[in-house]
């Protein structure tokens, strides 16, 4: 049997998954989702801002809030320090006299400790949004979200990230992968399949917090854990793909790693340990049925291809070096004519090429609808090249640190 | 019907048509190699007999009057190549490679026969070059000296290269293999009718031929 033979379930899926998301982008709720938004009503707003150690972004975080097209007199901002050892206090005091900041310094708690305590000063609010200290959002954007906000059993509204001005290898990497991240966060809360509700410019209903609790530390994934507790209530995660909100990638891989190790971690023990009942729930069949148990399936079929790839490719690797030694470099790198007949189409790069253009199309769409600035081209060839090599790395990291316990840091 | 029953149906389908359209797109581009193949192997076939016969006719002849056997050489090492390129794709089992395969072998052999014949007629001294491989596994160097005698074959293009799997199950093969005395120690050389075993370098196996033929002719690579 063909080794490629192992390829084929994980292709399928991935096929049957993006045909999924076509059909659902072009079903009523998303199309509904997509049209343009005005805000009815203007409900009291409060933006908690937890930092730690973050001097160099959290002033470009606050006056991009204080930028934001809504009321001012229904909008108040809560920055809380959380512990920070660096400059951060000093930063809050040029913002301690603005009429709309509150600004409150606590011993180091954690992330979720942080914002729970900023929760507890925006008791006037209707909607409670956090925003990390390392990104900043577009003037429009809590417009778009309040306005999202427009129907009853939305408990939570999400917004579209994206990488602001990527500059290394890895960020443009990134930039790709958040243009498609929006399509699938704009397609899966049209059917209320999100289980995460990013820090950087989600918000809530403040009866999610006197109804469902705040936040807990969740295996420093607080904001997957309050999705999925959402979920398990049987509420509701929207979208509003035109809330632009900007955050500044990991630059290095190290960063990256640690990032993505965070997540992947957070994702699976809150999602095993925690939340294993929402997998084959049937009262919330598009989370649990698909969405989850794709989840999971990602993370087997990612580790499993990249380890075939890598036996395979030394394999191959090594045969060819062999064969390349046997006769003179000049013959093995001289034009050999490339017929129909002798081109190596197989099933798996037919179908591969095909998710790649599909992937693709749905990086644009996302990019498109949101009207994220930048360029896309450049960046999804990087994506290209990169994604495929360091996506499994944190991927194994992160099932090794869920399987031996290993404890999960922040930085 | 819910929305996300509705469209999880919908989403099947098109995997299983696009799977299927892409399944049917590569059975139906290996069924075109196959063809291609047959094509080839039948004209050859056709002008091997055609020049076997116009010998036969002609035996008398100035060698001149009898066409050359060289194009259908030239022909038969792309027809080789090509077969090789269809046992990639389709497998070494695959029945038709192996029904392409014993017919490829077969018009080896008629041309080695044809090209002996002609020499001993008009005093021609070409180099002729048996190489029997075997790709069940039971043969570490073989890729290494079929890719050594492409580019013998290439470079000089005066050498006649012969491929022949040793595990054809082809009685003419098997009497071919009987009658050059091919021990199986593969990868095996016929060159010339002087046998030579196993490959360790392109400069052992060059070693092996007569001295001046690979020099005669300028090296393209």
């Amino acid at each position: 049997m063909s080794p490629e033979v192992l390829v084929y379930p994980f292709l399928f899926i991935t096929i049957f998954f993006e045909s999924f998301l076509l059909v659902t982008f072009l079903s009523q709720p998303a199309r509904t989702c997509r049209l343009t938004t005005t805000v009815r009503s203007f409900p009291k707003v409060a933006v908690i801002v937890p930092c730690w150690n973050e001097e160099t972004t959290i002033a470009g975080t606050v006056e991009s809030l204080l930028s934001l097209d809504y009321p001012q007199e229904k909008l108040s901002l809560v920055l809380v320090n959380d512990g920070s050892a660096d400059g951060t206090a000093a930063v809050f005091e040029r913002f301690s006299a603005h009429p709309q900041i509150t600004a409150i310094h606590k011993e180091n708690g954690g992330k979720f400790s942080a914002m729970n305590a900023g929760i507890e000063h925006t008791a006037d609010a209707e909607l409670v949004g956090f925003l990390d200290a390392d990104s900043f959002v577009a003037p429009d954007a809590l417009r778009e979200i309040v306005a999202a906000f427009e129907e009853s059993d939305v408990a939570a509204v999400t917004a579209s990230m994206s990488i602001h001005q990527p500059r290394t290898l890895l960020q443009r990497m990134q930039y790709a992968e958040y243009s498609l991240s929006i399509t699938l966060r704009h397609v899966l809360a049209s059917i209320n399949g999100l289980y995460v509700t990013p820090g950087p410019f989600s918000f809530y209903r403040r009866s999610v917090f006197t109804e469902l609790g705040l936040f807990k530390h969740a295996h420093l994934a607080e904001d997957m854990e309050m999705a999925m507790r959402i979920q398990r209530a049987g509420r509701r995660i929207g979208n509003a793909i035109r809330a632009r909100v900007y955050t500044k990638g990991p630059p290095t891989f190290k960063r990256l790693l640690k990032q993505r190790i965070r997540w992947t971690t957070g994702f699976l023990r809150n999602l095993l340990f925690d939340y294993r009942d929402l997998i084959g729930n049937r009262n919330n069949a598009v989370l649990g049925m698909l969405i989850l148990p794709l989840g999971l399936a990602a993370i087997v079929g990612g580790i499993s291809l990249f380890i075939q790839a890598i036996v395979l490719g030394i394999d191959r690797a090594l045969h060819a070096l062999s064969l390349v030694r046997t006769v003179p470099l000049s013959y093995t790198f001289s034009w050999h004519q490339v017929t129909w007949f002798s081109f190596p189409l197989t099933m798996t790069i037919l179908l591969g090429a095909m998710l790649m253009i599909g992937t693709l199309a749905w990086m644009a769409v996302g990019k498109r609808l949101s009207k994220t600035p930048g360029t896309l081209a450049f960046n999804v060839v990087i994506y290209l090249l990169l994604y495929g090599i360091v996506t499994p790395i944190w991927l194994l990291y992160s099932v090794s640190d869920v399987v031996r316990g290993a404890h999960t840091t922040w930085r | 019907m819910s929305l996300f029953v509705r469209n999880t149906l919908i989403a099947l389908l098109i995997a299983v048509a696009i799977t299927g359209t892409v399944a049917y797109a590569i059975t139906y581009l290996n069924n075109a190699r196959i063809a291609e193949l047959s094509a080839i192997e039948d004209q050859l076939s056709i002008d091997t007999l055609s020049l076997d016969t116009q010998f036969s006719l002609l035996e008398a002849a100035p060698c001149e009057s009898v066409a050359s056997s060289t194009t259908l050489t030239d022909k038969l090492a792309d027809l080789g190549s090509r077969l090789s390129v269809a046992e990639n794709q389709l497998g070494s089992d695959n029945a038709q490679v192996i029904r392409l395969k014993e017919q490829y072998s077969l018009l080896e052999i008629r041309d080695y026969l044809i090209t002996k014949k002609l020499a001993a007629a008009c005093g021609a001294k070409p180099t002729t070059v048996l190489y029997f491989y075997s790709n069940a596994g039971d043969c570490a160097d073989c890729d290494k000296a079929g890719y050594a005698l492409s580019y013998l074959r290439d470079t000089y293009p005066s050498l006649r290269v012969y491929s022949f799997d040793y595990n054809l199950d082809l009685g003419a093969l098997r009497t071919f293999i009987a009658v050059t005395k091919v021990k199986r120690d593969l990868p095996a050389f016929i060159i010339n009718g002087r046998p030579y075993y196993g490959f360790t370098s392109l400069a052992d196996l060059e070693k092996q031929f007569p001295k001046g033929v690979l020099s005669t002719s300028t090296p393209k690579f």
